[in-house]
């Protein structure tokens, strides 16, 4: 039923809409509950007040490093309504590093009770940067010193990024509501699948006597997989009082203890000719881990160029900071700001334009037919050469790449026809806000032959049939083949049904609509046809494991951003005007909820580019932005105007969008940066104090 | 953690109750922005709310209005004018632009909806040392200042501490290039008048508190004289939800395009509003047109600077606001540079 509409992001005025580029499914669909969610009818996990609850509450270290000299347990005992004061620890080892925990019989108490108890502590000496401890790279190869010995130049350069927090709206929560025998957790997560896993211990009941609710999420972007110690605390509390129990972290939690991505900083030494022929080099990575010393890696080279013979090391540096957690495309927008820096630093070292020398050293033919489009978009013809302009608002042109998966997944899908004709979609995932749903909804619609406002959509329960934990932009190219099986299942149930009892050859019936069809004869309607079903529902089921589907499709999502700003040179504020962001991602299958992923992830990384950091104190390690104000996140005002293409040649079935379209903004944004300066600003994010710098090194020639 | 909610019947009543002495900790609340901040947070644990805001008018921008007097008119508005009110009164553009440009962009619309003049006036420092709770530094009666070797990034590059917050508030500059005068009561009734000038004392008086009125005052209105060639510029990092990195007032007497004579102060940039005499002093005669001129001008702004580790940048920065402060004073946009050379 694919339509030939043509493709227009429905923000912009037709005049300036891109040509289409992709077809998809249903160009009109608005979010299934996107007014649920605006009117605040989503009840979302932090929203479960129940009865007779209990709330818990976690005892943190506020310095980078510090010991538990003395408290007052029986005090904070003492407040009324408090049920458990329990300190587990005596040190921490980060700000924001569990030691307790108090459990009340409301918020205000247990607020009470932490002040009630009266910790204080001994700060010692805390590390807050892995340039605080990073070790050297190791040496060059001999192959690799030879080449740079060749070469007819060396480019060097360091690049670095801060620790960026997923910062989500909905701060990590778990509720349990216990009955005494049996419970329904509520959980705010990407992986409903894995919380009904790890829940089954601390809630000490059998998988059989839950069930794990999560149908709105305020954003997970990486940082909810595991149940975490909020979880763990809300169910082990509930089992032990067998009493319903809501554990949230606040604001300032959320920034310090549930996960990040890793600073990081990478080194290079590349060799290259004057014809602009990369012969190779050196690049080492480094990536800021906090207290763990793992999680920290760093794509690049990213092997969507042609660098010759890299030679490639990483370190992961561990600090006085919470652990990182994989967030949107782990590793990848680190590496892809260095990256896209770095060509484009290479590029005007030998006199090539950016744009040609990607399409030079791009390693993917897509990829190139997109550097076309993007740069007739955004007007690439009216960039001047880099460092040429002596205006005191200069202009910017940068471009960047990404590349993403195929990613497989398993999923199970159902899709049933009720006797009244209701039809419900239903699978185990759940949606963190990505329009999962909302693309459930119209491929059941679709495939199954109805109109979807038939369809209710099903999904977020372990009750369900299992599906996917939200993560590696699996779930839609997971999902889509088996609810594409199950609606087929479906449709073919009920034709038999109605063959056999019509007594015609079910293969010459269609359903279309809603109204089953023979040949081009409307036989029956609807609600007539689904009276000859046999029992009162039907079942049908579909279930992918990937690749072996014939809906699996192929093809990656690859794609290109193309970004023009503006700097303001006397004061080092950056402006950023326009963003193309051309993206491929398969199929289609709700156009709106498709840009939406891309805007998003161009907006986080906007973000990421010019103002994200989370910034421990030097002096004693703590964090001194641990809020929505001085974490600074991009704001309604500091939006460009964002041009989602959606692309889909040389592609089939539904392909991951989730990730990709946040890596290559960064970089972009710090490649127009460069191009309007002359200089580059190589540590994010790119703030005025360092255009200004920038600026000042130039010496006499601005 | 629990406290009372009074809602008095007028300012002199809520200044009987800010003195009443049965009370461990009244506080004033207006749009409340900034003292819901402080409970959120932690910082202060009041056992009585006196809720002025009931007190305003009903009516929107009902509570702005200008006087003719002798010697040139005044803009007199109540304490719980909105800062939306303010930027969006016809009044106060035509008779002290300075005034409602200040508030115009601070902040969000959500915030400026709610948020008063005299809560801006006397809302607390921003520095994350005060407002984090775990840190006893000197302005809540601790022994050091975190930001002389910390994270001082947004700090002060002028004062000489021992505190180095900035002034937070827009509207103070705006007001001292305006000769703003505050109107208070006090719990005998008493009406008194302090110039927005002498509102804020340096940290060195005392690090605890940033302005001079005391505890039982209620501000009831603020006025302004007539300052029309007056104007505003913010530096700002994020044009959303943000403060600015520095900002400048600037009012001018001008005959024809030559400045007869400016006041000049500076937001942002020390720990309380800071006068820039210097730089006036500069401006007098010079033509508003002759841009070499304006700029030796405003380069006297940073002479006595004194950045700290990481908020050097300001000092290039003020010079620039000034100009663009001049700029709009002198009804032109902040700038042309698009074209024009740097
Ligand atoms: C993200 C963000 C950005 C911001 N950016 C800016 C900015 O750029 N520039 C800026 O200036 N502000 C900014 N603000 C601060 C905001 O403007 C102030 O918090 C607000 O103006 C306070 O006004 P209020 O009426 O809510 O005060 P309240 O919170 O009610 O009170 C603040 C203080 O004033 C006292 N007070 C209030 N009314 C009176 C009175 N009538 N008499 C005596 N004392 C009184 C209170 O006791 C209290 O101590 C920002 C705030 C946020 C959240
Ligand atoms: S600047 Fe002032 S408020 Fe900030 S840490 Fe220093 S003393 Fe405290």
């Amino acid at each position: 039923m694919a339509d030939e509409t043509t493709h227009l992001p429905t923000h912009m005025p037709i005049e300036n809409r891109p040509r289409n580029i992709s077809r998809s499914v249903n160009d009109h669909t608005s979010r299934l509950d996107g007014v649920a969610k605006v009117t605040g009818r989503a009840a979302y996990t932090r929203d479960r007040y129940l009865d007779n609850q209990l709330f818990a509450g976690f005892i943190r270290c506020p310095w980078g490093q510090a010991r538990l000299e003395s408290f007052d347990r029986e005090r904070a005992l003492e407040v009324d309504g408090v049920v458990e004061v329990e300190l587990q620890g005596r040190s921490g080892e980060y700000h924001g590093d569990i030691v307790g925990h108090i459990v009340a019989e409301s918020k205000p108490a247990l607020r009470r009770a932490m002040n009630a108890l009266g910790a204080t502590w001994r700060r010692r000496p805390s590390l807050t940067r892995l340039e605080d401890d990073m070790d050297d790279p190791p040496d060059v190869n001999a192959a690799t010193r030879d080449l740079l010995s060749e070469a007819e130049h060396v480019f060097e350069a360091t690049y670095t990024t801060p620790v960026q927090t997923h910062a989500c709206l909905e701060t990590h929560v778990l509720v349990v509501d216990h009955d005494g025998e049996r419970a329904t957790v509520y959980a705010s997560t990407q992986g409903t699948s894995v919380v009904n896993e790890q829940v089954a211990e601390p809630l000490d009941l059998p998988q059989s006597k839950y069930e794990v609710v999560c149908e709105y999420v305020g954003g997970g972007f990486g940082s909810k997989f595991p149940i975490g110690r909020e979880g763990q605390l809300a169910a082990s509390i509930a089992a032990k009082y067998k009493r319903p129990v809501m554990c949230d972290l606040d604001r300032a939690e959320e920034h310090l203890d549930t996960g990040n991505r890793p600073s990081s900083r990478s080194t290079v030494r590349i060799g290259v000719n004057e014809d602009g022929t990369i012969l190779g080099g050196r690049i080492h990575t480094w990536g800021g881990t906090g207290v763990v010393q793992r999680g920290g890696g760093v794509r690049f080279p990213s092997g969507r160029f042609d660098f010759g013979e890299i030679q490639k090391s990483h370190h992961d540096v561990s600090f006085n900071g919470g652990a990182p957690r994989p967030m949107r495309a782990p590793g990848h927008p680190q590496g892809a700001f260095a990256e896209e820096l770095m060509v484009d630093e290479i590029a005007e070292l030998v006199g090539v334009d950016p744009v040609e020398y990607r399409k030079r050293l791009d390693t993917s033919d897509a990829r190139r037919e997109m550097y076309d489009l993007g740069a007739e978009l955004i007007g690439w013809n009216q960039r001047e050469a880099t460092g040429e302009q002596r205006r005191a608002i200069r202009r910017g042109f940068g471009v960047g790449s990404t590349t993403w998966g195929p990613n497989r997944s398993n999923a199970e899908c159902e899709v049933v026809i009720h006797q009244d004709g209701s039809v419900e979609a239903r699978t185990g995932t759940q949606d963190i806000g990505t329009g999962q749903k909302t693309i459930m909804g119209v491929l059941a619609a679709e495939h199954l032959g109805v109109p979807l406002r038939n369809v209710e959509v099903r999904i977020g329960r372990s009750t369900l049939p299992a599906g996917p934990p939200s993560g590696g932009s699996v779930t839609a190219p997971g999902t889509s083949p088996a609810m594409i099986d199950a609606a087929h299942d479906a449709r073919r149930q009920l034709l038999d049904a109605i063959a056999e009892q019509e007594d015609l050859n079910a293969d010459d019936l269609r359903l279309e609509g809603g109204n089953v069809y023979r040949g081009d004869e409307r036989i029956l309607e609807w609600s007539r046809a689904v009276r000859r079903m046999r029992n009162d529902r039907i079942t049908g089921r579909g279930r992918s494991t990937g690749r072996d589907d014939p809906h699996w499709g192929e093809g990656h999502s690859d794609g290109v951003q193309f970004v023009s700003l503006s700097v303001d040179v006397e004061t080092g504020m950056i402006r950023v005007d326009k963003v193309i962001a051309i993206q491929s991602c398969g199929r289609v299958v709700a156009r709106k909820t498709a840009e939406s992923q891309i805007i998003g992830g161009v907006i986080q990384g906007l973000s990421f580019a010019l103002y994200e950091e989370k910034l421990l104190d030097r002096w004693t390690g703590a964090m001194v932005n641990p809020d929505l104000e001085m974490y600074k996140i991009l704001g309604s005002r500091d939006m460009p105007h964002i041009v989602p293409v959606l692309w889909d040649k040389g592609q089939s079935g539904v392909r991951s969008l989730g990730e990709p379209p946040v890596i290559p903004t960064a970089g972009a944004v710090a490649g127009a940066v460069f191009n309007a300066l002359g200089r580059p600003v190589r540590d994010l994010p790119l703030t005025p104090d360092k255009v200004l710098a920038a600026l000042d090194s130039q010496g006499g020639d601005a | 953690m629990s406290f009372a909610i009074a809602r008095p019947t007028s300012h002199e009543h809520a200044a009987r109750l800010l003195a009443d002495g049965s009370y461990r900790l009244p506080v004033l609340k207006a749009g409340g922005m900034d003292v819901v901040d402080h409970l959120k947070e932690n910082l202060i644990d009041p056992d009585l709310l006196v809720d002025v805001q009931p007190l305003r008018p009903d009516e929107p921008g009902g509570a702005i209005h200008h006087i003719e007097t002798e010697n040139g008119g005044r803009v007199v508005f109540d304490a719980s004018t909105t800062m939306t009110e303010l930027a969006e009164s016809e009044v106060v553009r035509e008779h002290c632009p300075v005034v409602g440009q200040s508030v115009a962009d601070a902040a969000t619309p959500q915030v400026r909806n709610v948020a008063t003049a005299a809560g801006n006036l006397l809302q607390r420092p921003r520095c994350w040392y005060y407002r984090r709770k775990q840190f006893d530094c000197l302005k809540k009666g601790g022994s050091t200042c975190y930001a002389v070797e910390g994270e001082n990034r947004y700090h002060a590059i002028f004062g000489d501490g021992p505190c180095y917050i900035v002034h937070p508030s827009n509207l103070a500059p705006a007001l001292n290039v305006s000769d703003g005068v505050v109107h208070w009561v006090n719990r005998d009734g008493e009406s008194h008048r302090t110039p927005s000038r002498d509102l804020f004392h340096s940290p060195r008086e005392d690090v605890e508190s940033e302005h001079t009125l005391p505890n039982d005052a209620v501000i009831t209105r603020i006025e302004v004289a007539d300052r029309p060639a007056s104007g505003f510029y913010a530096v700002k990092e994020k044009q959303s939800f943000d403060w600015p990195l520095v900002f400048a007032c600037v009012q001018l007497d001008l005959d024809g395009d030559r400045i007869e004579s400016a006041d000049v102060w500076a937001g942002a940039v020390a720990p309380v509003p800071w006068p820039l005499p210097d730089v006036a002093e500069a401006l007098r005669g010079v033509r508003i047109t002759d841009a070499g001129a304006v700029r030796e001008a405003c380069a006297n702004a940073i002479r006595d600077a004194r950045p700290m580790r990481d908020n050097g940048y300001k000092v290039k920065l003020l010079p620039v606001a000034i100009r663009r402060a001049i700029r709009r004073a002198s009804g032109r946009p902040a700038h042309d540079l698009f074209d024009g050379e740097e």
